[in-house]
């Protein structure tokens, strides 16, 4: 077990695209690090390039206390868990496992040893005789992750090794993984585009685009602090509503922000916790509202400022809670971040209704709710969890 | 798996549903098949039946009928004809040359066809090199064979493979530039391997004189100045070699105005039977050797001042010519196994590769441990086809030997052409014999390959 630090770390290729931009990550002894982010964010490379599977163009990569760049994969103590699990198909699942440890020429004895143990573990005990076609996807997965337990490696590095199962496998082997991670106390990075994932399953989640990396932080800290609108639309499902509005400082030292025709009033706990707000006086900036942070009015009553009215336009219902789509009259919100997020088939991503005046809500209702569609709605707004971001820069407003 | 009357399918127990299901559409097309008329099925086989029986069942047949009729084709000799086969000296030779083309050749284009794909694999202008590789199975075998009996002519200036192997050759030993020539009759007597020793002994201070014969003054190495002998006043056994010509006006055994040394030659001094002094001629063909011990001293000059040029190797002759039409055969499959070996290493999954790099592997146990065994059946194909082929090898046999060597490389193909229309007489029911005797041994590579196929498509 070691830590693993990445110092400047670039990646750029021959055809001159850059896929990881100058990473700085120090991922200590132990800890699970999940990188997150859109498909071409550059995670998986950065992942590659610590397994040593891909050159580092800039920047040092260090595990232990020795720098890898110039040291091949094999002499770097890593085991990887591949998406695709990578299995080598004319081996059964018994010498899939002790691949590595035959490589290393251990005795028979302690191969067997092991790789029972390993087995036993992964519950699979009764397919160590079986070839990797004649396995289901679920126990490739752990076949696959044997093989990388086995070899009790310094660094785990997982790529996407979920992404290949049925929802529900998945929900099953995420319990595994972080289960097994914990006994093990291997220092952990695993690569996913799933936030679902990275929320469950990160000490701490690192949040890339286009090789840069947006914020690091533990997984309540991205939801409840995030940094930009990338971060903000990323996390979460359903993801945050944005929606532009215009911040007023009333006569009466009151604070509110307009949307479109409706207004809800800016708490003092939110100014106080964001003193950058109060330069954008009668400026227009980016809202956020999380699904989550609504609720039908009809249940929770509300009061003046915290209610935005509309018409339900689509009521899904999930059984432990309603989500509810209505429009507002603004204008949606078009920055890059948010074009990007809505490209990426895989984020749920904020609603984009191009092409119209108005910007679809989604809220997140109690059960309870009587709410159908074509229904006239009040819609109480947590405003004390409003999130606000700057429209040029799309950085959120915290202090100066 | 079979089909009921109702169209419906069976499926054996240990096939899963879902294949059944899949099955289920073809076997309902199938029953619809049954309603068709026979003979209208027939019908469309015609052609196909006629030509197929025309052009293969028939010359089998009639070959299998053939081998057991005697040379005019009108008595029955009943197995006769394999008898001959196996006690007649050429094709017993035939036999033996197929087992050497079998066992060296199909192996050794495996192995280079799987070396160039990996190696290709992993550089730019890969497809550059590969096509350069495939090029030779463009060519047509018989002009294959015509480059390759010119590559291996005897004579350097003709055979580029000699003209290397020569020009290798003198790089290490440096070539005489004085065969044939010899010490003038009564200077000296050859002992051991052509080495020329004086009959006389000499002492520190004395002067040899070592006149040559057998060469023309114009074949001296340039450089060769006119010969002079040692003067006087030395204490070193001395003295000079030189091209002694004795025309005109010349004097054997004495050095002429017009005669010229013999530079380079190698000069020992040998006392009671072992070398003591080694030097070398000067271009005035001079050579002395300064620090003798007082005593008697012979003088010899090794034969290897006078041996024969290297020429390279008789390629063509009877020990070498079968090694060359494999090296020939090599060059052009070599090509066509890499393709086929190139298409499977592309399907190989890369993260297996990747995955073996992590787990530790190096490069070498990667390529052992995960490649080779990925793309044994590839390389099984490729080395049961090569070997369907080998064994029907005949143009390069027939082009590259000469007809001197042409009976040491024989094969089972070229004697069955040769005792049936060739220089064999004409007997084509030994001829017939031989041809099946080589489809039996074609056979059971052919059912493996077929096999092999058939159950690729299941």
């Amino acid at each position: 077990m070691s830590s693993v630090v990445l110092n400047d770390v670039s990646k750029t290729y021959a055809d001159g695209t850059s896929a990881v931009k100058e990473l700085n990550l120090e991922i200590s002894d132990g800890e699970f690090l999940v990188l997150v982010g859109p498909s071409g964010c550059g995670k998986t490379t950065a992942l590659r390039m610590i397994a040593g599977l891909e050159d580092i163009s800039g920047g040092t990569i260090s595990i232990g206390s020795r720098v890898v760049n110039d040291i091949p994969s094999r002499d770097r103590d890593v085991a990887m868990v591949f998406q695709s699990y990578a299995l080598y198909p004319h081996l059964n699942v018994f010498d899939n496992i002790a691949f590595g440890l035959v490589l290393r020429k251990l005795s028979k004895a302690e191969i067997t040893k092991r790789v029972t143990e390993v087995a036993k573990v992964l519950q699979l005990e009764n397919h160590l005789k079986r070839k990797p076609r004649n396995l289901s996807g679920g126990q490739r997965q752990r076949v696959a992750m044997g093989r990388a337990i086995v070899r009790s490696p310094q660094v785990f590095l997982m790529d996407e090794p979920l992404s290949n199962l049925d929802a529900k496998l998945r929900v099953q082997m995420r319990a595994e993984i972080a289960r097994i991670q914990r006994d093990l106390g291997v220092t952990t990075v695993y690569v996913t585009h799933d936030q679902t994932e990275a929320m469950t399953l990160g000490d701490r989640v690192v949040v890339m685009k286009r090789g840069l990396l947006q914020q690091a932080g533990g997984p309540q800290e991205l939801y409840d602090r995030p940094r930009n609108l990338f971060v903000a639309g990323f996390v979460g499902s359903p993801g945050m509503n944005m929606v532009s509005g215009v911040l007023e400082h009333r006569d009466d030292d009151s604070w509110w922000v307009t949307l479109g025709s409706q207004a809800l009033r800016v708490p003092e706990s939110v100014l106080t916790e964001r003193p950058a707000l109060r330069g954008y006086a009668g400026r227009s900036l980016i809202v956020g509202i999380r699904p989550e942070d609504m609720e039908d009015a009809a249940i929770l009553g509300a009061e003046e400022g915290q209610v935005l009215k509309s018409v339900a336009d689509l009521v899904e219902a999930m059984g432990s809670d309603v989500l509810v789509h209505f429009p507002v009259d603004v204008p949606p919100v078009m920055t890059d971040d948010i074009k990007e997020l809505a490209d990426d088939d895989a984020v749920a991503g904020p609603n984009v209704l191009s092409g119209t005046e108005d910007t679809v809500l989604v809220g997140r209702f109690s059960p309870r709710t009587k709410v159908f569609e074509g229904q006239s709605i009040s819609v109480r707004v947590d405003t004390a969890r409003l999130h606000f971001f700057d429209p040029r820069t799309g950085s959120s407003l915290w202090d100066d | 798996m079979t089909v009921g009357p109702a169209g419906t399918t069976e499926a054996t127990p240990d096939r899963r549903d879902d294949l059944a299901a899949a099955r289920g559409p073809q076997a309902a097309k199938s029953s619809r098949r049954k309603r068709t008329p026979g003979w209208l099925a027939l019908l469309f086989l015609l052609p196909a039946l006629v030509l197929l029986g025309v052009y293969l069942v028939y010359p089998v047949v009639y070959s299998v009928v053939r081998s057991m009729f005697d040379s005019d084709g009108n008595r029955f000799v009943g197995l006769n004809n394999y008898g001959e086969a196996f006690t007649d000296p050429s094709t017993r030779t035939a036999l033996k040359n197929n087992l050497i083309w079998v066992l060296v050749a199909p192996t050794v284009v495996t192995v280079f066809g799987l070396l160039f794909a990996v190696l290709t694999e992993r550089i730019r202008w890969a497809v550059a090199f590969r096509m350069v590789l495939f090029m030779p199975m463009a060519i047509s075998l018989f002009a294959s064979g015509v480059i390759f009996r010119l590559v291996y002519q005897e004579d350097p200036e003709l055979g580029v493979a000699n003209a290397a192997a020569v020009t290798v050759h003198d790089a290490f030993a440096a070539p005489s530039h004085y065969p044939g020539v010899r010490l003038r009759d009564g200077q000296g007597t050859v002992v051991g391997d052509g080495d020329y020793l004086t009959a006389k002994t000499y002492r520190p201070g004395d002067v040899v004189n070592l006149p040559l014969v057998g060469m023309q003054a114009t074949a001296l190495p340039p450089g060769a100045s006119g010969a002079i002998t040692p003067g006087g006043g030395s204490t070193a056994l001395r003295g000079a070699a030189w091209l002694d010509v004795a025309l005109l006006h010349g004097h054997p055994n004495a050095i002429d105005k017009v005669e010229k040394g013999a530079p380079g030659l190698t000069v020992q001094a040998v006392k009671d039977g072992a070398v003591v002094a080694t030097t070398t001629t000067g271009a005035d063909g001079t050579f002395s050797f300064p620090d003798l011990a007082p005593g008697d001293y012979r003088v010899q000059l090794p034969g290897s001042n006078f041996a024969a040029p290297f020429r390279g190797l008789t390629w063509l002759g009877p020990g070498l010519v079968t090694p060359v039409i494999i090296s020939c055969w090599i060059w052009i499959m070599t090509g066509f196994a890499m393709t086929f070996i190139a298409a499977g290493l592309a399907a190989i999954p890369r993260d297996a590769l990747e995955a073996a790099r992590v787990d530790g592997g190096t490069e070498w146990q990667v390529f052992r441990k995960v490649t080779v065994p990925l793309i044994g059946p590839v390389l099984l194909v490729v080395f049961v086809t090569l070997v369907i082929n080998v064994l029907k090898i005949f143009e390069l046999v027939y082009v590259i030997a000469p007809g001197a060597s042409q009976a040491s490389a024989n094969v089972l193909a070229l004697q069955m052409w040769q005792v049936s229309f060739g220089a064999g007489g004409g007997d084509q029911g030994l001829g017939s014999a031989i041809g099946v005797i080589l489809f039996l041994l074609v056979l059971p590579a052919m059912l493996f390959n077929i096999r092999r196929f058939r159950r690729e498509r299941r």
